[in-house]
């Protein structure tokens, strides 16, 4: 009994200390972001300013700045786009790929393979160009099209659910007179419901965090993003750490939340895309 | 029967023509177009280029600054291949009784789902050298004789932004270690019991085989993460100084997009994808010899 307590200690201790290094950087730049510049200074890092002089003026800066806004609703509207055709596209392809037998079925397997394997950033490279070309380049939809286009994990997700759906499922609805459509439709797309939770949600972090696409492909200032903007914040703020941690503290906020309202359907997708390769 | 088919097919066309053009536009044909790049002198606005041959491939194998990058990728991957046991005994410690399991899970998985950008910022502070957190860890501990210019010093820059890579990326492998551990599934491990299988038995047999292919994975993904790591370098110091934290994405995505040499940049590009073909076909050699082992 007594070596079960002290078991039980020791990975109590062990599992308090990995806490400590998770939320370390991140409550460090929450007590920064309360300072004025003078507590910068004179309190330790470590620690918050005395509740007397704990401010929220850093914050009200961040929410203050217009641009704030504009990332946000950018960010929004690449995410419900993106999103919207992620689900449509990737349900259906998996569908077909998981139920149908057809001539170049191998070919398009090995293409979404080969488009899975291609790393994506030296791939733009290649791709500015295009994106250039079709005058999509300073516009939401260089974003769009490349998330809808280049990010494929969707099809694990699907082909691993839809693979436990029962044939039968399709051919008594074909029998009833159901269209290949309409099965689609009205009878798998329903039944891929939670699979399509967890697309949504991992997606939406993805994009939610990308920096790269963004960054590259839509520097106007009303393009920013969640993740530009406090790049912009950053460099405006050269020096100034009390002001840019109170920025940090709320571009990380959105996908904190989303994580700790959803983290079930995270976790779930998580592994299912990892098993299936 | 025969509409059926035809209907089928037309269903087949109609579904897959939008998201195959997608996916050769903007996925396929850029790869291949690389391949085509990295044999001309394209600066990435001329309308006209020239046709060189292999002399970017000489340039890139003969550039110093390259190798070094590659080599600061070896060390974000020699990091992450340390850690992989610290993981595994994470994920035992986690799928074990354990009073407020669920509070730590979701704690150890948080990393990976915070904004890169904001996370990097907050480690920068975290390192700076003034009124930095660290510096005064150390110095509670009267460790003030450690203190170095953690993102300055071109010996140690490397290890500390490898450090901030496994702050962030550690718990989704603990996770998907986690998932292995709990996928056995328990009638098979309830049968083995039953014919009489000891608890080494059980290990040996049923547990070991399907961590091992997790772990396959785990180490797989770290060869091509620490191969592409980009984002950290990048926010936290630019790859500087000079070069001393450059990775090998950073480095050829600097060389289009900053210095304008697009023609250089793309034959870097091939050469990462070539890399990671030639892991991917290394693993799948060796994931076949494990399970052929298995079986034996």
């Amino acid at each position: 009994m007594k070596r079960r307590t002290m078991e039980q200690g020791l990975k109590q201790i062990i599992c308090i200390g990995m806490v400590l290094i998770v939320l370390a950087p991140i409550l460090l730049t929450l007590f920064a972001a309360f300072k004025t510049k003078a507590d910068m200074v004179n309190t330790s890092p470590l620690l918050l300013p005395p509740m007397e002089r704990i401010t929220l003026s850093n914050f009200q800066k961040v929410i203050g700045d217009k641009y704030l806004l504009i990332g946000f609703k950018n960010t929004g509207i690449i995410l419900a786009v993106s999103i919207l055709f992620n689900v449509l596209f990737g349900t259906i392809t998996a569908f077909i790929l998981e139920r149908f037998e057809f001539k170049l079925k191998k070919v398009i397997m090995s293409l979404f393979f080969l488009g899975m394997l291609i790393p994506s950033f030296v791939t733009e490279i290649a791709r500015f160009k295009i994106i250039n070309g079709i005058g999509l380049y300073n516009t939401l939809g260089a974003p769009i099209v490349i998330y809808v286009a280049s990010d494929l994990m969707q099809l694990y997700i699907y082909r691993q659910f839809i693979s436990t759906l029962p044939v039968s499922l399709d051919e008594s609805a074909l029998l009833d007179g159901c269209s290949y459509f309409g099965l689609f439709t009205r009878i798998i797309f329903p039944l891929l419901a939670p699979a399509t939770a967890t697309v949504v949600i991992i997606k939406a972090i993805t994009i939610i965090n990308d920096m790269y696409i963004p960054y590259l492909y839509m520097p106007k200032n009303k393009l920013r993003t969640l993740t530009t903007f406090l790049m912009n914040y950053a460099n405006a703020q050269q020096g100034s750490w009390q002001k840019l941690a109170a920025g940090i503290i709320i571009i990380m906020l959105p996908t904190i939340l989303i994580y700790i309202f959803f983290q079930k359907y995270i976790l779930a997708g998580i592994a299912a895309g990892a098993v299936k390769e | 029967m025969n509409s059926l088919e035809k209907q089928k097919k037309r269903f087949i066309v109609c579904s897959l023509v939008v998201p195959m053009v997608l996916l050769i536009g903007f996925v396929v044909f850029p790869a291949f177009d690389l391949i085509r790049m990295s044999f001309t002198n394209w600066d990435g606005y001329s309308k006209t280029y020239d046709h060189i041959g292999f002399n970017n491939y000489t340039a890139m194998f003969r550039n110093r600054d390259l190798w070094l990058s590659l080599r600061n990728n070896g060390v974000y991957f020699f990091a992450h291949l340390i850690f992989i046991p610290i993981e595994l005994m994470f994920a035992v410690l986690l799928t074990s009784r354990l009073r407020a399991s669920k509070f730590y899970k979701t704690m150890v998985f948080m990393p990976y789902i915070i904004n890169g950008v904001a996370i990097s910022y907050a480690f920068s502070y975290f390192f700076s050298p003034i009124n930095g957190a660290f510096d005064e860890i150390l110095t509670v501990f009267h460790l003030e004789s450690l203190i170095r210019n953690w993102l300055s010093d071109p010996k140690i820059v490397n290890f500390v932004l490898a450090f901030v890579s496994l702050w962030r990326f550690s718990g989704y492998h603990v996770i998907l270690f986690m998932a292995a551990l709990q996928s056995l599934p328990q009638d098979v491990q309830e049968a083995a019991r039953v014919d009489g299988a000891n608890a080494w038995q059980m290990f040996k047999y049923i547990q070991i085989p399907s961590i091992m292919l997790m772990v396959d994975f785990v180490l797989f993904d770290n060869i091509r993460g620490a191969l592409q790591v980009f984002d950290i370098p990048y926010v936290m110091t630019s790859g500087g100084p000079g070069y001393a934290s450059s990775t090998f994405t950073l480095y050829t995505i600097d060389t289009a997009f900053k210095y304008s040499n697009f023609g250089l940049a793309s034959t870097m590009a091939v050469a990462i994808m070539v890399m990671i073909v030639v892991i991917y076909l290394v693993q799948n050699k060796i994931i076949h010899g494990i399970l052929k082992g298995g079986r034996k």
